[in-house]
């Protein structure tokens, strides 16, 4: 799965890890990782590290943030996002360059990812007109609310459950230059209840006019959303469709090939399924590159509710 | 040179010693059976000649050497308190129960008895060298005492949370040190055996292990498992942690560990004669790292790109700092902990038979063999 390992790159550029005191070298092409770490007795608060870190001039040219931890992970104490969220939006004219955040770049073995503590990111939008990526990891509590921004170009939700609500308010989004998008639907035991419905202004193809790339990831009801593709007018503009991680069998993968859209794409992410060998063998043989490695093995005698998603903690 | 080695003669750690003896010009070592020592049909006083190199191996999974360690253990009064106990009659009359954890606090009370005996019949001995001594033995297969000593040596070591007692006296631990994720571990266990890594947030609970609890009359009777399960529901947590409990536990702060593409890690560390030689990153989807559970492993060249020459410096630093408590200790198997971000490491635990390392080569030996070749060295210049 793709959260065991702390982010080495993000939006093109490398991750560094920041402590306070580190000086910024090459800021102009970093992400900085600024997070609490297990091992700082007495950390500062995550809103006094940015500050520590916005003390370095070179800050106002760091292109990218990753922002790790917000809690104490030794002592336990409490930070909530909300304190990032506004100690972000306050230190806005402060960060002139960044185009691209990573909020949450948090692994299992820190927190698992369905125990993330999110909240409203609405502000954040608001307050980075210029930003263009934008990451989340955790469900829990997420917040868009109504969302306009001109620039981003990618917005990407990783989750076990992502709310009707945050799905309704992403896909209902106005967001003209979005590329990429990539949603972790996650399964019902974590607040995962979007369903294809909430979906529809998506499929219907009246937003994103430049979507490229759409990942509907990580989802218990992948066939239905691979069924609900297969006509749909967005897959029309799209070059890459990603349904990985989630409980893809031969249903869903079935729809998909009697699609002609499909076969324009380039490339169809369907890592981590329940297809038959016969109809990997179908998939393969499309004019275009199919990723469908990982293949999970129903046992004997399980039915359609023994599949599991790939991130289900 | 004449080479003595007490363990279990048809297992997989004896074959690999003898076959690097072989390799390296020296003659078979003699085996005792745990068994024939135990049960006085054997004496080291006559086996052992001027010279002779001793070598204690690991009892293993072996039921008829459990089961007299145990009958062992049954004589020994237990200096510390009040754990779950069986008498000698009990224990003889136990039956093989593949993955079953029986009295392991017994065990060790009475494996550090045969330890005993062992060096008893040593000092009376000629004189020999041993490749690892009892008591260094009898430390490393005490989880709670050797991170304590370790901590005070300075090493660092994930935080423990003390002598816990019981479920209740782990969440108020845990509440009290403010540490929300922990890992719980037989305090006398080996290869996973009673692992349980304890999280909780916002009134979630989840315990993830490789113990399988069988409802039994009076309680649940525990079994280690290769399939790790997830318990949620904090009522069957807290029947793991009191069952564990009673034969004491090791509980320490669980330090998020280093993760390498699609899997968590941490490292196998065999130090011999001071040097750190084979490496091992073991790789899984769980926190449970132990190799033993099908897990995937890498050499060190995977992860050294993300640790750095001088993290990796700083790790093995630690590594033969940690031998230094075991100065006569030829050599220990070292589990190492590289933290999420690279940027620091802790000790998760010293293992006294952590050698058997398969198919790892280190300047073109396999673990036994550089044992071998550096303990002849030690004696060349000994004499």
């Amino acid at each position: 799965m793709e959260v065991y390992e702390h982010s080495t790159r993000f939006a093109g550029y490398r991750v560094v890890e920041w402590r306070p005191g580190h000086p910024l070298a090459q800021a102009e092409t970093t992400a900085y990782r600024i997070g609490q770490a297990w091992d700082e007795k007495h950390a500062l608060p995550w809103p006094a590290k940015l500050d520590a870190f916005l003390a370095d001039p070179a800050s106002r040219q760091v292109p990218a943030l990753v922002v790790g931890p917000w809690w104490d992970l030794d002592e336990g104490t409490a930070g909530t996002v909300e304190l990032v969220v506004s100690a972000l939006v306050a230190a806005q004219a402060r960060l002139p360059s960044l185009t691209a955040l990573f909020l949450g770049d948090v692994v299992s073995e820190e927190n698992e990812i369905s125990w993330i503590e999110q909240g409203d990111l609405s502000p954040l939008l608001t307050a980075y007109p210029q930003l263009k990526q934008l990451c989340v990891r955790g469900g829990n509590g997420l917040h868009f609310g109504p969302v306009q921004h001109a620039q981003l170009t990618t917005l990407i939700v990783q989750a076990g459950g992502l709310s009707p609500e945050v799905v309704q308010d992403v896909v209902g989004a106005d967001l003209p230059a979005l590329e990429h998008l990539e949603l972790w639907l996650g399964t019902p035991d974590y607040g995962g209840d979007a369903t294809v419905a909430d979906l529809q202004p998506l499929l219907a193809g009246s937003r994103f006019p430049r979507l490229r790339y759409l990942g509907l990831r990580d989802s218990e009801i992948a066939d239905e959303i691979a069924t609900a593709l297969a006509g749909a007018p967005i897959l029309e503009r799209l070059q890459v469709l990603d349904l990985s991680l989630g409980t893809l069998g031969d249903l869903g993968a079935e729809a998909l090939l009697a699609s002609p859209a499909i076969r324009r794409l380039t490339r169809l992410d369907l890592h981590h399924h329940y297809c038959s060998e016969a109809m990997m063998a179908r998939l393969q043989a499309l004019p275009i590159a199919v990723d469908t490695s990982d293949r999970q093995a129903v046992e004997d005698g399980d039915d359609e509710s023994a599949r599991f998603v790939a991130v289900g903690e | 040179m004449q080479w003595l080695v007490i363990g279990g003669p048809e297992t997989r750690r004896v074959a690999l010693f003898q076959a690097a003896l072989a390799r390296q010009g020296q003659p078979p070592a003699h085996v005792v059976a745990y068994p024939d020592l135990i049960a006085g049909r054997v004496d080291l006083r006559t086996l052992v000649h001027p010279g002779t190199v001793v070598r204690i191996e690991s009892p293993d999974r072996d039921f008829p050497t459990e089961q007299a360690i145990l009958v062992a253990g049954a004589a020994c009064a237990d200096p510390e308190g009040d754990y779950a106990r069986l008498s000698g009659p009990a224990a003889a009359a136990l039956l093989c129960d593949k993955g079953a954890i029986r009295y392991p606090r017994q065990w060790y009370l009475g494996y550090c008895a045969v330890l005993r005996q062992i060096q008893d019949q040593l000092a009376a001995a000629p004189p020999h060298r041993l490749m690892s001594p009892p008591a260094g033995i009898a430390l490393m297969f005490d989880k709670r005492h050797c991170q304590a000593i370790l901590a005070a040596a300075g090493v660092p070591v994930p935080a423990s949370l003390g002598p816990v007692a019981s479920y209740a006296d782990l969440r108020a631990r845990m509440t009290a040190t403010g540490q929300p994720r922990v890992f719980v571990k037989l305090a006398h266990g080996s290869s996973a055996s009673g692992v349980v890594a304890y999280q909780v947030a916002g009134g979630r609970h989840q315990a993830t292990t490789t113990v399988e609890m069988v409802p039994r009359a009076g309680g649940v009777a525990l079994y280690n498992s290769r399939r790790i399960r997830v318990y949620r529901d904090p009522r069957e947590i807290a029947v793991l942690i009191d069952a564990l409990c009673r034969h004491r536990v090791q509980v320490e702060q669980w330090v998020p560990k280093a993760g390498l593409g699609a899997r968590t890690c941490d490292l196998r560390v065999l130090v011999i004669a001071g040097q750190v030689q084979h490496v091992v990153v073991r790789l899984s989807r769980s926190p449970l790292t132990n190799l033993h559970l099908a897990n995937e492993r890498a050499g060190l060249a995977a992860i050294l790109p993300r640790l750095g020459a001088a993290g990796w410096a700083a790790a093995a630093a630690t590594c033969t700092q940690v031998m230094h408590q075991f100065p006569a200790s030829l050599y220990a198997g070292i589990d190492l902990l590289i933290t999420a971000d690279y940027q620091s490491h802790v000790v998760g635990e010293v293992n006294a038979f952590g050698d058997l390392l398969y198919d790892t080569l280190h300047a073109g030996r396999d673990p036994y063999e550089a044992e071998i070749v550096a303990l002849t060295a030690q004696a060349r210049a000994a004499a």
